[in-house]
């Protein structure tokens, strides 16, 4: 049996003042699986995530939803409170509603509550299908090739060669410069281009 | 049957989580209102959505499907 | 330019071309055609006495037809390497058989007409597409310009060469059909550019400048002249180029807000027949050298390129960036970045600048010795895989490989091809599993299964 933790931030008002928290909370700690719930300020927070990670260990939660802002903000800062909690860091799921959800039914207090209890539902079922992921390594060549030899490529290489990587030039015409080289003077300073 | 003025759509969207997922997203930064109807569902691009994935999402009752990306 | 080819971290392959990329970011293998020059340049001192005793003229390539090089030659005296080729379409020795001159008077034995091309195999982790720009072939479609019928008609490049002192007339503005100074000069902007119905929508937002620059050099070089520049807008974006712009005003040219209809011989000149929107009446200019500001488009052999390696072009033909704004040098192919104007059209300083952009992510990669490999990308179950590869077909990463699995089937061993995702390609887009029919092939962090119960929690 599952045993999945559900951690609705406030995000201080930005939520809070829109979505019943009490109300959401109770909803969604029945959902199946779910053990334990709750609410609090700021969950990307120090403290909050202390919360996270005392509650992995004292309900031996093994899967995680975190219904806050959008992950495309806090999904990494979350995976590594679950990494920090001893979890695989992609069992968790986020549920939006912050940006999906408070921000754009601000004057729907009551929709929006039902809508939060929504996306958390939706969020469940998808950490309840999750499997733990693995990150791979590959090895990288540190050498470079670039096309072409005009002063695109030439600044290119230089500043790679630089940085001290070797570098494989290449060129079509019998000569580097393209089309830099035969300019006469560059504005708007009027250099020389060779 | 009627459509009264209480009824309220259910809309599931597909959103490819590098354009219109972040778009909903900066509409919320924005502070824009629309109806609470469409629930999203974050997906790595719109090529993921798989047509069984919108038939499923009928089959359950949903009233319009929105794929974006 | 010298300094590229001196650095001791480059490795300069010239008259060579890419003619395959496999693999993968930070685990590429290019193979490099480098073309046969028929000249060893390991023995070559660059002297000179070959080109100079050549007996085969051709006109440069390099000088836009305005002068002549010989069939075995270097582009300009300062090129690098300053060591030549033999272009074997014009070389006597090649297309008759016979003649041999540079081979005789080469005091190193440098010659060998018996040189091939050759294939060279290079492993690296990162690639710079910087294939840059070639001028919009104006000839093809502005009839009213004489269609490249009048000798004095000249694009803006084809100006530059007259002006540089190593190009045909040692930097003096001298008129190509009879070498004698030009008095009246016009300028004409917006050549094949901002023009859908002939040329091409887009702003190639080097042509105000340049042609700001070329209007200040003939006022410069040639006492008495006049500048007559035909505009549809100034656009000076940049530092320091509306002052620049303004000091050209200033000088003397006169800017006349309006296109060119026509273009016509009379005697010894042309006449450049236009309208002025600003005072709302037509204009007509007696020019002795009219320099034409053409668009620039993708390079010849871009889209190749981008076949070969394996990324994108937008509408125009351009090298398409992962993001215009965010991700301005990358392309969607990992470990694959852009520089300078095969982007898009693009000023020197901007050049300059995207050009290290790209060498800075390049050196980023660099830092580390193995880099991590984001999870949530496709996964085959090869026991369901039925090895129609529908998937790769689809993949816009090109990240569907092949692999063969041993089976037992009916007590005989049999081998089959299935398919398998490179992890290194992989982006995670998902279009395969939608591509399978057989339900082989999953995204992990997004699979059908997972999808599915979010819909259906949303359906409840």
């Amino acid at each position: 049996m599952q045993r999945i933790g559900i951690f609705v931030c406030w995000c201080g008002l930005n939520i809070g003042a829109v979505v019943d928290m009490s109300r959401a909370v109770e909803a969604v700690s029945k959902f199946p699986g779910v053990v334990y719930a709750t609410d609090y300020k700021y969950m990307c927070s120090e403290p909050g995530q202390e919360i996270i990670i005392q509650a992995v260990r004292e309900h031996r939660l093994d899967r995680v939803v975190v219904a806050s802002c959008s992950p495309r903000l806090h999904e990494a800062t979350f995976r590594k409170t679950l990494a920090r909690a001893g979890l695989n860091p992609y069992l968790l799921e986020m549920a939006n509603i912050r940006e999906q959800c408070a921000w754009v039914h601000q004057r729907e207090p009551e929709k929006a509550t039902q809508k939060a209890i929504e996306l958390i539902r939706r969020a469940v079922s998808k950490v309840s299908k999750l499997e733990p992921l693995f990150e791979s390594t590959i090895p990288v060549t540190k050498r470079a090739l670039v096309i072409g030899g005009g002063i695109a490529g030439m600044q290119t290489a230089l500043d790679i060669a630089d940085a001290g990587y070797q570098v494989i030039l290449v060129e079509r015409e019998p000569t580097i410069g393209g089309k830099m080289a035969m300019l006469d003077k560059t504005f708007p300073t009027l250099d020389c281009s060779a | 049957m009627s459509v009264t003025e209480q009824w309220e759509p259910k809309i599931i969207g597909f959103c490819c989580n590098w354009c219109s997922y972040a778009g909903a997203d900066l509409a919320g930064v924005s502070r824009l209102n629309y109806p609470t109807s469409i629930r999203v569902i974050r997906v790595p691009c719109s090529g993921r959505v798989n047509p069984v994935f919108i038939l499923r999402a009928f089959q359950r009752g949903a009233d319009g499907v929105l794929v974006s990306g | 330019m010298v300094a590229a080819a001196q650095h001791p971290n480059i490795t300069l392959f010239t008259y060579a071309e890419v003619e395959k990329v496999e693999g993968y970011i930070g685990n590429f293998e290019v193979t490099i055609r480098q073309k046969a020059r028929s000249v060893d340049h390991s023995k070559c001192t660059g002297c000179g006495t070959c080109w100079e005793k050549c007996p085969t003229k051709v006109l440069s390539e390099y000088n836009l037809g305005l002068g002549m090089r010989k069939a075995i030659y270097i582009s300009f005296p300062q090129a690098v390497p300053n060591k030549p080729v033999i272009d074997r379409q014009h070389c006597r020795q090649f297309t008759m058989g016979k003649c041999g001159v540079c081979q005789k008077v080469c005091p190193a034995q440098a010659i060998d007409y018996q040189q091939e091309d050759q294939l060279v195999k290079e492993q690296v982790g990162a690639i710079v597409v910087a294939t840059g720009y070639d001028l919009f072939e104006w000839e093809q479609a502005y009839g009213e310009y004489g269609y490249g019928r009048y000798p004095d008609v000249i694009s803006g490049l084809q100006f530059e060469r007259l002006n540089n002192a190593s190009g045909p007339t040692g930097g003096k503005i001298l008129r190509p059909s009879d070498g004698k100074e030009p008095k009246n000069v016009v300028f004409i902007k917006c050549v094949g550019s901002r023009d859908a119905a002939k040329g091409k929508e887009y702003c190639s937002r080097t042509c105000c400048m340049y042609t700001a620059k070329h209007a200040h050099q003939v006022l410069e070089k040639i006492p008495g002249s006049k500048v007559y520049v035909f505009y549809m807008d100034v656009r000076t974006p940049g530092k320091a180029y509306e002052e620049f712009y303004l000091r050209t005003v200033h000088e003397g040219a006169r800017y006349i807000r309006g296109r060119v209809s026509k273009i016509y011989p009379e005697g010894d000149h042309l006449v450049v027949m236009g309208v002025d929107t600003l005072l709302g009446r037509p204009v007509e200019v007696a020019a002795d050298l009219v320099v034409l500001a053409t668009a620039m488009v993708p390079s010849k052999g871009s889209a190749e390129i981008a076949r070969i390696v394996g990324f994108s072009t937008d509408q125009d033909g351009f090298f398409m960036e992962s993001h215009p704004k965010l991700r301005p040098v990358e392309t969607n192919t990992a470990g694959v970045f852009l520089a300078g104007a095969c982007q898009g059209p693009k000023d020197i300083p901007d050049t300059v600048a995207q050009a290290s952009a790209a060498a800075a992510k390049v050196c980023a990669l660099f830092s580390h010795s193995e880099m991590a490999v984001d999870p949530m990308i496709a996964h085959v179950n090869q026991a369901l895989c039925s090895g129609c590869l529908e998937c790769k077909n689809v993949c816009p990463y090109r990240a569907i490989e092949t692999a063969t699995v041993t089976e037992r089937v009916g007590g005989k061993t049999v081998e089959r091809t299935v398919a398998s995702v490179n992890t290194g390609l992989c982006q995670g887009c998902g279009a395969c599993t939608v591509a399978c029919r057989a339900g082989a092939i999953n995204v992990k962090g997004f699979t059908n299964e997972q999808v599915l119960a979010e819909v259906d929690a949303l359906c409840l």
